[in-house]
C-alpha cells in the first residue's frame, strides 16, 4: 500500500508538469494582452507598449515559461501583475471560502442524494421512484444561477412575503468570526450548487443500488430473513459504494466547475471568481496558479477515491 | 410544531449576523462599479482607481459641479509677470498617513510624474519652464507662456487626477505602479484588509484637515467625513448587488444597471439618483488607418446613417430623462458645448441616401470587421445597434463578438483586417473626459501618436494648441465650436449620444455630493 502511495504521489509530478505548460501554452496563444487591459481604454499605444515592457510581456515564450517553471518549482507562483500581490497570497485569502463552500455543498449532497437514490431504488416504479427521478431531472436542467437567485428571491429578500428572510443575500464571513455566520452565508450557495450534484449522486445510486438488488446474494439474504434495513444499508448500499464514491469524486471537477458561477451569484470571494477575473484581465500568473492548485486537488481526490475503494471492497488490494 | 418553532429560530439565529453588520451606523457599504483592480492612478484610466485615488489622495486644486477649480490643498495663490508665474502656497499641518507633513517639494515630484501621463498635464510641463518649491509650503511654476488654465488642469476631476503623494513615492517610473498608498486624503487606505476582487476597506484618517468654510461641492471645499470606514465590496452580478442593497447588506450601489433600476425604485427605503449630470457619451471609433474608414468621403456618408436615439435607447431603455440625443464633440450642458454641425445628426435617416452616398464616396463592399465586447452589456447594445446600422447602410459587416480584454489587445494592430486588424468598435467616456479638448483623447487627431484609430486631422491640432492659450472661456468655446465644425468634416469619431448613470444608495444615506461616488459630507441620517 505505502508503494503504491509512493508511486501515485510521484506520479502527480509529470501530470502537473504537463498540465502547466498546457496551461501556459493555451494562455500564449489566447488573445489578450494583459498591458492594454491595464493601461485602460483610454491609454495611447505608446503607453501599452511601455507597460508591455516594463511587465516583461514582450520577451520570449521559452524564456517566460522557463522563469515561471523555476519559479514555481521553489514554492513560488509569482507576482499578479494587476494587484502587484504575491499569487500564493491570492490564494490563501481566497481558499478559505471555496473549501468551505464545498465541503458543505458535498456533505449536504452526500447526505440528501445517497438516501434519495436508495429509496428510489428500494420503491423501483412507485410514485417515489418517479418523484425522486423528476426532481433529479429538474436539478440536472435548471442552472445553478436560476436556483441561486430563486432561493436568495425567497429565503433572503422574502419575495413571496411568508416571513422567511432568514439568509442574506451575499458575502461570506470568515468562520473565524463563528460558526452562525460561517454557516448563514454559505446555506443558499451549498444549496445551489449542490443541486446538480444531488441529481447525480442520487441517479448513480440508485442505478446502482438496482444492479446490486437483482443480484443472487441479495436475494439469499432476503431469503435467509434478514431485515429490509440491513440488506438495504449493509449489504446492498456497501456493495454499490464503490461506483458512488467514484462519482463523488469525478463530482468535484463540477463542483470546481460550480463553484465558479455560484461565487459571482452569491458574491463570495473564492478561487472561483479570482480566476475567472484572472481570466476576463489576462493576469497570467494568478491563471497558472490557480489552475496548477486546481489540477493538484483533483489528482489528490482521485487518489483518495482510489484509497476508499479498499475500505468499501476489500477484494482490491494495491 | 416545536421543531417548526425550533427550525424558524435556528433560521433567524443565522441570519442575526447579518442584520448586525447592516445595522453598523459608523461603517459605509458600498458596491463600486467595478473590481479595483489598480490602485496607482497614474497607471491606468480605470474610473474605478480616480474614485479611490480622490479617497486616498488629495489634490492642490478641487472642482466645483460648476466645473469651476478653487484651491483645496492651497491655503492660496497668486500670479506674477503677466501670468507666466504661479505661486502656490499649502494649507499649513497637511499631512500624509504616514504622519509625514505635506511639503512643496512632495507636491512638485507627484505633479512631474503626472504631467508624463496626463494630456492635460503634458501641455501644463511643455508650457513650463521651471517648478520648483521654493520652500516647505511654497511651489512655483514659472512658465515659457502665460497659461491661464493651470488652476483647472491642477484641479481636473477626470481620469489622471493630479494625485500629491510623497515625493520618495511620486519619484516612481509613471509607468510603474506604486506599492504603496500613502495620500493626504481624508481616508487611509488598509491594505492588510485588501482582498483584490472582492474587498477594499479605508479608514478614516484622522490627521486630515478640511478647509475651513464654504461649500462642499463635488471635489472642492469642506472635505468632512462621517463614517470610521468604508467597506468596498465588489459585486460582480448586478441582480446580487440590487438584492444585496434592497436587503440593506449594503448601503449604495454605485452603477445601478438600466434594467434594474424600476425594481429599485420601487423597493422601500433605496433611492435612484442620477448624481453624475455630464454621464456617459457613446462613441463609434473607426480605423482611419485601412479601407473603408480611411476615406474620409466614406466617414462623412455613414453620419447619414447614425441614429443617436437608437443607441443611447438600447443602453438605458426609453426614459427621456436617463439620454440625450444630438450630442457633439463635447459634453452637453458644458461651457464648451455648441450646437455646430449637430444638424448632420438631426432628422429622419435616409438608407438609401446613405447607400448611394457610400458608393459615390468609393465603397467597394470592402470588409468592416466590428468589434464587440460582449462582457460588458452596456459596449455590446453599443455594438449590436451599430452594426445594424452598417448593415442598412449596405456596408459588409463582420461582426466579431469577444471580451473586452481581447478587444482592446486587438485594436492596437494597425495591420488591414485580412491581417487580423479592425475597422471599428464603441466604446464609452464619462462626460467629464469631454468637458474640453485637454483631456479629450478620442478628439486628438495626431496621426499614428495618438488613441487607437489613428485621424490625422492637423487643423483640429492647430484648434487644440490655441485652446490652451485662449484667455477666457468665450474664447475658449469659440475655439471649441470651431473644433467641432473640423470634427463633424473629418470624423475623428462619430459620437453616439449621451446618457445618464444612475446610482442607487439607503435612503437613510444623507448628503450624497454630485458627480462620481465621493465619500465625504455623505452621513447617515
Amino acid at each position: 500500500m505505502l508503494g503504491y502511495l509512493t508511486r501515485r504521489v510521484l506520479a502527480t509530478i509529470p501530470v502537473m508538469a504537463i498540465v502547466a505548460l498546457f496551461v501556459f501554452s493555451l494562455l500564449y496563444i489566447a488573445p489578450g494582452d494583459p498591458a492594454a487591459i491595464i493601461a485602460g481604454d483610454q491609454a495611447t499605444p505608446a503607453d501599452v507598449e511601455r507597460i508591455r515592457a516594463g511587465l516583461g510581456l514582450d520577451r520570449p515564450f521559452l524564456i517566460r515559461f522557463g522563469e515561471w517553471l523555476w519559479q514555481v518549482v521553489r514554492g513560488d507562483l509569482g507576482v499578479s501583475i494587476f494587484t502587484n500581490l504575491p499569487v500564493t497570497r491570492l490564494i490563501q485569502q481566497r481558499l478559505e471560502p471555496t473549501v468551505s463552500l464545498m465541503i458543505l455543498t458535498l456533505i449536504l449532497s452526500i447526505v440528501i442524494a445517497v438516501p434519495m437514490g436508495v429509496l428510489a431504488a428500494w420503491n423501483q416504479g412507485t410514485w417515489i421512484d418517479r418523484a425522486i427521478m423528476v426532481l433529479a431531472v429538474f436539478g440536472f436542467s435548471v442552472p445553478v444561477f436560476v436556483v441561486g437567485y430563486l432561493l436568495a428571491y425567497v429565503f433572503a429578500l422574502d419575495g413571496f412575503g411568508l416571513g422567511l428572510d432568514w439568509f442574506p443575500v451575499q458575502g461570506y464571513t470568515p468562520l473565524a468570526r463563528g460558526f452562525g455566520p460561517w454557516l448563514s452565508n454559505l446555506v443558499l450557495p451549498s444549496v445551489a450548487l449542490g443541486g446538480v450534484y444531488i441529481a447525480l449522486i442520487a441517479r448513480i445510486t440508485r442505478a446502482t443500488m438496482l444492479e446490486v438488488l437483482s443480484q443472487d446474494y441479495i436475494r439469499t439474504a432476503k431469503a435467509k430473513g434478514v431485515g429490509s434495513r440491513t440488506v438495504l444499508f449493509l449489504h446492498a448500499l456497501k456493495n454499490a459504494a464503490v461506483p458512488i464514491v467514484t462519482v463523488i469524486g469525478i463530482g468535484v471537477a463540477l463542483l470546481i466547475g460550480g463553484a465558479v458561477v455560484t461565487e459571482s451569484v452569491f458574491a463570495i470571494p473564492g478561487l472561483g471568481r479570482l480566476v475567472v477575473d484572472a481570466i476576463l484581465r489576462r493576469d497570467y500568473p494568478v491563471i497558472q496558479g490557480v489552475v496548477l492548485l486546481f489540477s493538484f486537488v483533483y489528482v489528490l481526490v482521485n487518489l483518495g477515491v482510489d484509497l476508499l475503494y479498499t475500505v468499501f471492497d476489500p477484494r482490491i488490494r494495491y | 410544531m416545536r421543531r417548526r418553532t425550533f427550525l424558524a429560530a435556528s433560521a433567524m439565529g443565522l441570519a442575526a449576523p447579518a442584520v448586525g453588520r447592516a445595522q453598523d451606523s459608523r461603517v459605509l457599504r458600498f458596491i463600486p462599479q467595478a473590481d479595483l483592480t489598480v490602485l496607482d492612478p497614474m497607471w491606468t484610466t480605470a474610473y474605478v482607481t480616480r474614485n479611490h485615488a480622490f479617497m486616498v489622495y488629495d489634490t492642490l486644486f478641487g472642482q466645483d459641479s460648476q466645473y469651476r477649480p478653487s484651491p483645496q490643498m492651497l491655503e492660496g495663490f497668486s500670479t506674477g509677470d503677466n501670468g507666466k508665474t504661479w505661486t502656490l502656497t499649502l494649507r499649513p499641518g497637511l499631512l500624509f498617513h504616514d504622519n509625514e507633513p505635506v511639503r512643496a517639494r512632495d507636491c512638485v515630484a507627484s505633479l512631474e510624474r503626472w504631467g508624463k501621463r496626463d494630456a492635460f498635464g503634458s501641455a501644463l510641463m511643455a508650457a513650463t519652464d521651471e517648478l520648483v518649491a521654493k520652500d516647505d509650503r511654497t511651489l512655483v511654476f514659472r512658465l515659457k507662456k502665460p497659461f491661464p488654465l493651470l488652476p483647472a488642469a491642477l484641479a481636473k476631476t477626470p481620469l489622471f487626477m493630479p494625485a500629491i503623494m510623497p515625493e520618495r513615492i511620486a519619484r516612481t517610473d509613471p509607468f510603474t505602479q506604486v506599492t504603496e498608498m500613502i495620500g493626504s486624503g481624508p481616508f487611509r487606505f488598509k491594505a492588510d484588509e485588501r482582498v483584490p476582487g472582492a474587498r477594499v476597506v479605508y479608514e478614516k484618517f484622522a490627521g486630515y484637515k478640511p478647509r475651513d468654510g464654504g461649500p462642499t461641492d463635488w471635489t472642492s471645499g469642506p472635505k468632512v467625513v462621517h463614517f470610521d470606514r468604508v467597506e468596498w465590496t465588489t459585486i460582480p452580478d448586478p441582480t446580487t448587488a440590487a438584492q444585496a442593497l434592497i436587503n440593506g447588506e449594503q448601503d449604495w450601489w454605485d452603477y445601478a444597471t438600466a434594467d434594474l433600476m424600476g425594481l429599485l425604485a420601487r423597493s422601500r427605503g433605496v433611492k435612484v439618483v442620477v448624481q453624475e449630470p455630464s454621464g456617459q457619451i457613446a462613441t463609434f471609433r473607426m480605423n482611419h488607418l485601412q479601407p473603408p474608414f480611411n476615406n474620409p468621403a466614406i466617414r462623412r456618408a455613414l453620419l447619414g446613417a447614425v441614429s443617436q436615439e437608437d443607441v443611447v435607447t438600447a443602453v438605458v431603455g426609453t426614459d427621456p430623462k436617463m439620454s440625450r440625443t444630438g450630442v457633439g464633440f463635447f459634453c452637453p450642458d458644458t461651457p464648451m458645448a455648441s450646437s455646430v454641425g449637430l444638424d448632420m445628426l438631426a432628422g429622419p435617416r435616409d438608407m438609401g441616401r446613405v447607400k448611394r452616398e457610400l458608393k459615390a464616396a468609393g465603397y467597394k463592399n470592402e470588409r468592416v470587421v466590428l468589434l464587440a465586447a460582449t462582457d460588458f452589456p452596456v459596449l455590446k447594445a453599443m455594438a449590436d445597434v451599430t452594426a445594424d446600422m452598417l448593415k442598412r447602410a449596405g456596408m459588409n459587416v463582420d461582426y466579431q463578438a469577444t471580451d473586452w480584454g481581447s478587444v482592446v489587445t486587438r485594436r492596437a494592430k494597425k495591420d488591414p483586417v485580412e491581417a487580423g486588424g479592425w475597422s471599428a468598435f464603441c466604446t464609452a467616456w464619462a462626460g467629464t473626459d469631454h468637458l474640453n479638448p485637454a483631456g479629450h483623447i478620442p478628439l486628438r487627431a495626431n496621426g499614428e501618436q495618438g488613441w487607437f484609430g489613428w485621424p490625422n486631422d492637423p487643423r483640429i491640432e492647430q484648434l487644440r494648441t490655441a485652446w490652451f492659450d485662449a484667455p477666457d472661456v468665450p474664447a475658449q468655446a469659440a475655439i471649441c465650436a470651431e473644433i467641432q465644425r473640423e470634427a463633424f468634416g473629418s470624423l475623428p469619431y462619430i459620437p453616439l449620444g449621451q446618457y445618464l448613470q444612475p446610482t442607487a444608495y439607503r435612503s437613510s444615506l444623507d448628503g450624497v455630493l454630485n458627480g462620481f461616488a465621493l465619500f465625504w459630507n455623505v452621513r447617515r441620517a
